[in-house]
């Protein structure tokens, strides 16, 4: 069985409401998680900020922390191997990396809209 | 005293800091425990100055009060709670993960939740340990958890998520992280809050309309989870005797009756005491006895000589303020110390020396902008409403987020969203396009976000920064509201507080949040000052004398500069009140 790793930025909340705006990118890829969990991958996700032991105790991780501090997140690793940094990929990329036929459709859309930044509000 | 007769084994005290419940909870276990009952006294004041008040060092341990038979305390610093909570946490990866990455982590669990729970955390076990407390009758407690805390602790989803996975959505819950075998001990401790014969709640507030409504608030939202043995304590009331010597106190006396006639309905049903102002600190057994055991001789103040003080007055800070001819002035401090009114004190007088002001507020009395819209020239006002703000971001992230949840999980969400982070980013949010105004004329504000809040929103600035970084288009100009806030040449912050213990510590606490974000408050401001006010009352004599020493930690310790206000005998409604807040020397006695 494929192993999938999520390892989350420093959130207080994996929602994102304690920030100055809902992700809708943090939205989508929740449940781009849950639907590879079904497709029987072994899913596993840590933030930063509840579980930091184990980011250092994955050398991987450790070791992209090293260089490029909590930029690099979130890292994505398949079987132990980083295939991702600082982003959250689509689920067909995501079925990509783990060799999957191309998904169906997802569920449910990216959310667009107000929860998006808007040029001039200060947070871009 | 209603709120003494027939208590049950928990007491609990709730209000706002400087209301005196620290007073009341000390003078009450003495009380009970010299009445025969055995007594623990449980203290989060974070002035801890319980100790001193009983005279003897209490630490986080029962121990004995010698001075009063039967009576033992207990201090609980929920900042050091939270700080071994993140020590747990980070400990194990500090000189393993990057000193940057370790900040990171320890700023996201310095939030106000993190400190609640802790505290909760170390309540719980006396609470529900039988065997820990089964040698007193009674055990008193200076404060109370939030509603917020109770109802995250009564959601079952909250548990599943962060106890059995590890991985759950609550952010406010992480501090009980990894402590799933204490998950039925929580249980219980909400059960023994929640049953009348088991917890008495008293709320403590002082005469004003704010103080009464904010713990009309706390009732509804506490009675709401069934906590509902509650009684109201009114502290601090003026007494007839000294409206009669002195027009100061007469017209504050006036103030208070009226509040008090105008009591918010649903506090209309609970028992209620009414204790008078104290011409002394409540500081040492004699001035604690006699706050609940001596009404005849409590009124007697000593102080019959007049108290003076040299300070700056508000008008000196509006000197330098107005020298950079536009920028931003946000005032902050807790509720009830008056940031409204001195905001718009501050914004009339610029707009009155013919600067362009925006006076953006979220009073949520709306008077202030309605009696100032149009009074002034040079002057625009606006008003943003929390509630409302607060009520649109929770709609839209549930419209966002919740949609893809369960009903557990929407449950979540919801309480995530009550917590009093979300209104202070939705407040801010709100705010942030006013703050843009401030490189052509003055904008004032009567509120800002904490320092806590500010790394947060930084921290997803800097994601975008990195975003943007990765970008071709390198012109794009990235500036977060933490940013705008750090620039000393376009920010003034203003620390308001009181001259009394608790608020000036609480304000020193705000003072070193901003810091940690990079933020040097400008000036602190000292309202209501009954010493500026020159009074001819004994006991608003006593309480200016005590005054001074506060004012002169302020003075010498705390600020880069200061200012006080005069504790005046009109409300300060409309521009030429408002106008009088700028000069010291107009409460002087004649």
């Amino acid at each position: 069985m494929k192993t999938f790793q999520v390892y989350d930025p420093p959130m207080c909340c994996s929602s994102g409401v304690c920030g100055p705006e809902v992700d809708p990118k943090l939205v989508r890829f929740s449940a781009d998680f849950h639907w590879l969990a079904n497709q029987g991958v072994a899913v596993e996700r840590y933030n930063l900020s509840q579980q930091p032991l184990e980011f250092a105790g994955n050398p991987a991780v450790k070791s992209a922390l090293d260089n490029d501090g909590t930029a690099c997140l979130p890292l994505i690793l398949v079987n132990g191997n980083i295939v991702s940094k600082g982003r959250y990929p689509e689920r067909d990329e995501l079925a990509r990396f783990l060799g999957m036929d191309e998904p169906a459709r997802p569920a449910i859309l990216p959310v667009l809209g107000d929860g998006s930044c808007k040029p001039g509000s200060g947070c871009c | 005293m209603k709120f003494l007769t027939q208590p049950p084994r928990f007491l609990f005290f709730t209000g706002k800091g400087g209301v005196g419940k620290t007073s009341i909870a000390c003078a009450t276990a003495i009380h009970m425990a010299e009445n025969g009952n055995r007594v623990l006294l449980v203290s989060t004041d974070p002035a801890s100055n319980v100790g001193q008040v009983l005279g003897v060092a209490i630490g986080n341990q029962i121990t004995p009060i010698p001075e009063v038979a039967r009576l033992s305390a207990l201090e609980i610093d929920p900042q050091a709670a939270a700080q071994e909570y993140r020590d747990r946490i980070v400990g194990p990866v500090r000189g393993v993960l990057p000193e940057t990455v370790v900040r990171g982590i320890e700023e996201q669990l310095s939030g106000a939740c993190t400190t609640e729970i802790a505290a909760f955390d170390e309540f719980t076990a006396l609470l529900t340990d039988a065997n820990l407390t089964a040698e007193f009758d009674h055990i008193i407690f200076d404060t109370a958890p939030t509603g917020h805390t109770i109802r995250l602790l009564q959601l079952p989803g909250a548990w599943s998520g962060f106890l059995d996975e590890g991985k759950g959505d609550a952010s406010c819950l992480g501090p009980l992280a990894g402590l799933e075998k204490q998950r039925e001990k929580y249980k219980q401790a909400v059960q023994s809050l929640a049953d009348p014969q088991r917890t008495r709640l008293i709320l403590v507030a002082r005469a004003q309309a704010s103080s009464l409504n904010e713990v009309a608030r706390t009732h509804g939202e506490l009675a709401k989870i069934g906590l509902r043995g509650q009684h109201l304590v009114v502290n601090g009331v003026m007494p007839e005797s000294e409206a009669d010597v002195d027009p100061l106190a007469a017209s504050i006396r006036r103030r208070e009756q009226a509040s008090l006639a105008a009591l918010p309905g649903v506090l209309k049903t609970l028992p209620y005491d009414q204790l008078p102002l104290m011409p002394f600190n409540m500081v040492g057994l004699r001035a604690l006895r006699q706050l609940l055991n001596e009404p005849d001789g409590r009124g007697t103040a000593v102080e019959d000589r007049p108290v003076d003080i040299e300070a700056p007055g508000l008008s000196e800070l509006v000197d330098r303020i107005a020298r950079d001819r536009r920028g931003l002035v946000m005032l902050m401090g807790k509720g009830g110390v008056g940031k409204t009114t001195l905001a718009a004190a501050i914004a009339v007088e610029l707009a009155r020396r013919g600067f362009p002001v925006h006076l953006t507020t979220s009073d949520p009395a709306a008077h202030l902008s309605e009696t100032l819209s149009g009074a002034v020239e040079n002057l625009t006002v606006s008003r943003i409403d929390p509630r409302v703000e607060t009520e649109n971001y929770r709609q839209r992230v549930l419209e966002t987020k919740g949609a893809t949840l369960d009903a557990q999980g929407r449950a979540l969400l919801e309480e995530d969203l009550r917590s009093p982070c979300t209104e202070e980013i939705a407040v801010f949010q709100a705010f942030s396009g006013v703050i843009r105004e401030s490189t052509r004329k003055f904008v004032v504000m009567d509120t800002a976000p904490t320092g806590h809040t500010l790394l947060l929103l930084d921290a997803t600035g800097a994601y975008h920064r990195e975003i943007t970084r990765q970008m071709t288009d390198k012109s794009m100009h990235v500036t977060t509201p933490m940013m705008r806030l750090q620039d000393a040449q376009r920010t003034k912050v203003l620390i308001v507080t009181l001259a009394e213990t608790t608020p000036v510590l609480e304000a020193a606490n705000l003072q070193s949040d901003l810091r940690r974000a990079g933020i040097e408050p400008w000036a602190w401001v000292i309202n209501n000052c009954a010493a500026a006010a020159h009074p001819g009352s004994p006991l608003l004599r006593q309480r200016a004398r005590n005054e001074l020493k506060e004012v002169e930690a302020v003075a010498t310790h705390h600020a880069h500069r200061y200012a006080v206000v005069p504790l005046l005998s009109n409300e300060p409604i409309g521009v030429p009140h408002l106008l009088e807040l700028l000069d010291t020397k107009l409460g002087q006695a004649t």
